[in-house]
């Protein structure tokens, strides 16, 4: 993500980060209003327009989509035999019907164009957007502490994640997967975890003591102001909110765009 | 660790704002209990590496039962206490989210379970090793078996009463559709469970000062730094 945010030069990566955070917002707003499956439809290619006018990879993309799906899939699997609606599809088993109804697989499809839009959409947001900016519109978004914290993890979870990668590797390359059962293994990793903690407490009392006696006073120093955004911006976000408000006003008020 | 693995648009939002609003009500405590504004830097960056550590280990699969993951937040609050341990879940949530691992609209719901782990973890197990005299594996495994069971069935009542948007199904279908889940939650608990007691027992040899927050101090405290002092002043 870093690397693409960082290196990129597109037409979204050059879009003011307050434009593209506030786009986010609205889309999950609209996500969570729109309940029309071609609504639905729409915002998703949308999503992933947004995403290629970013020269962003979609194969990167489609890998991504795996954690969302499988979400979506492993609790939607649990409604599509037991929504009512018209039977689609049944099978006997142990003396039951389980029956795959019409109603079951919309609800399994609107889930899924949901997940999509808004996690194509904020990986878009991440992968295009330089950290510097992203730091000063978390500081400016979350309270002072969860900035800090948020802005200390971002930096660290790299350096984290690859320490604990390598212990696994080291471990791996000592025969530790040949180690059976279930005891042993959930020891191996305790103590991978174990010691994961312990560095990381080493870590943040060294980093607290070099904060300090660099006069760190409770906020971190901003490296890049963000302008505000630009007339287009505006005029951007104010297209995409009254979306919002006419589908709004669709789903609560006077269905006018209802098809199902 | 039990999660509401659900992505935006899964509840109304009338729902998400509810959740919202009681997972920054929670904060907002944790917030106030730690000095608001004035938190000691070595606890803002204890908290940031818990985070750190606990979205790498959320990566790591463990391959015992065909795989499982774990989050160990009721770890988080043995470690660091109920109020930073619920940071550290807030901000894990917000970077899961960003990932996908959950929906934006699903931070308040997650963080709500999730500060039940955070705090059921540090009192029982603060309540076994210094009321029962517990070995710090037991009382690791028991604090985490408990908050594991007991957040399943948070999220299982989260996601019932909230039900699932575009579902016509009721409460008590969809209380009884995530029963499976909840069950699922709670096997990969016991697995979390295990881990946590080898880990507590692990930090327990090498570093017993680690756990302070949660057994108590058993030792002269060392002095706080200069920035704590004037924190507190």
């Amino acid at each position: 993500m870093t690397f693409f945010a960082e290196n990129g030069t597109s037409a979204v990566h050059s879009m003011n980060a307050w434009t593209k955070g506030a786009l986010l917002a609205v889309v999950i707003l609209l996500v969570i209003v729109a309940d029309d499956p071609i609504l639905l439809s729409v915002l998703f290619l949308f999503a992933v327009a947004f995403y290629a006018v970013g020269k962003l990879p979609i194969r990167l993309l489609i890998g991504w989509y795996s954690l969302p799906v499988f979400f979506v899939v492993t609790i939607a699997v649990l409604f599509i035999f037991t929504e009512p609606g018209d039977t689609l599809a049944s099978v006997e088993l142990l003396g039951r019907t389980l029956a795959i109804t019409d109603a079951g697989l919309m609800l399994l499809l609107t889930l899924l164009l949901r997940a999509l839009a808004v996690v194509t959409f904020s990986l878009a947001l991440f992968m295009t957007t330089k950290y510097s900016h992203l730091a000063y519109l978390v500081s400016k978004i979350l309270p002072r502490p969860l900035a800090n914290i948020f802005l200390l993890s971002y930096r660290f979870n790299f350096e984290t994640s690859d320490e604990i990668s390598d212990v696994v590797d080291a471990v791996h390359s000592r025969n530790g997967n040949l180690v059976r059962g279930i005891s042993k293994q959930t020891r191996l990793f305790a103590g991978i975890f174990g010691l994961s903690f312990i560095h990381a407490f080493e870590r943040a009392e060294r980093i607290a003591k070099a904060m300090e006696a660099r006069g760190f006073s409770g906020e971190f120093p901003k490296v890049e102001r963000l302008a505000r955004p630009s007339a287009r911006g505006y005029l951007l976000l104010s297209l995409v909110i009254l979306a919002l408000v006419f589908v709004a006003y669709s789903r609560y008020v006077n269905d006018v765009i209802g098809w199902w | 660790m039990a999660h509401v693995h659900l992505e935006d648009g899964a509840f109304t939002i009338e729902w998400v704002a509810i959740w919202t609003l009681i997972a920054a009500a929670l904060i907002a405590i944790a917030l106030y209990r730690l000095g608001g504004y004035a938190i000691p830097t070595r606890k803002l960056a204890i908290a940031a590496m818990c985070v750190a550590v606990g979205f790498a280990i959320f990566q790591i699969e463990i391959p015992v039962f065909g795989g499982v993951h774990i989050n160990l937040t009721p770890l988080f609050g043995i470690l660091v206490g109920p109020s930073l341990g619920s940071l550290a879940v807030l901000v894990i949530n917000i970077f899961g989210s960003a990932i996908g691992h959950g929906g934006w609209g699903m931070i308040g719901a997650n963080s709500i379970v999730n500060i039940v782990e955070v705090f059921l973890g540090f009192i029982i197990y603060r309540h076994l090793r210094n009321t029962w005299k517990a070995s710090r594996f037991y009382a690791a495994f028991s604090a985490t078996a408990i908050a594991l069971t007991v957040s399943a069935f948070v999220a299982l009542v989260i996601i019932s009463i909230s039900g699932i948007q575009g579902s016509a199904q009721g409460e008590a279908e969809t209380f009884a559709n995530l029963l499976v889940m909840a069950a699922a939650n709670i096997a990969t608990g016991m697995v979390e469970a295990v881990a946590t007691g080898y880990i507590v027992s692990f930090i327990g040899r090498i570093r017993p000062d680690m756990l302070e927050t949660a057994e108590g101090s058993r030792k002269p405290e060392l002095p706080d730094s200069p920035a704590e002092v004037n924190a507190s002043v």
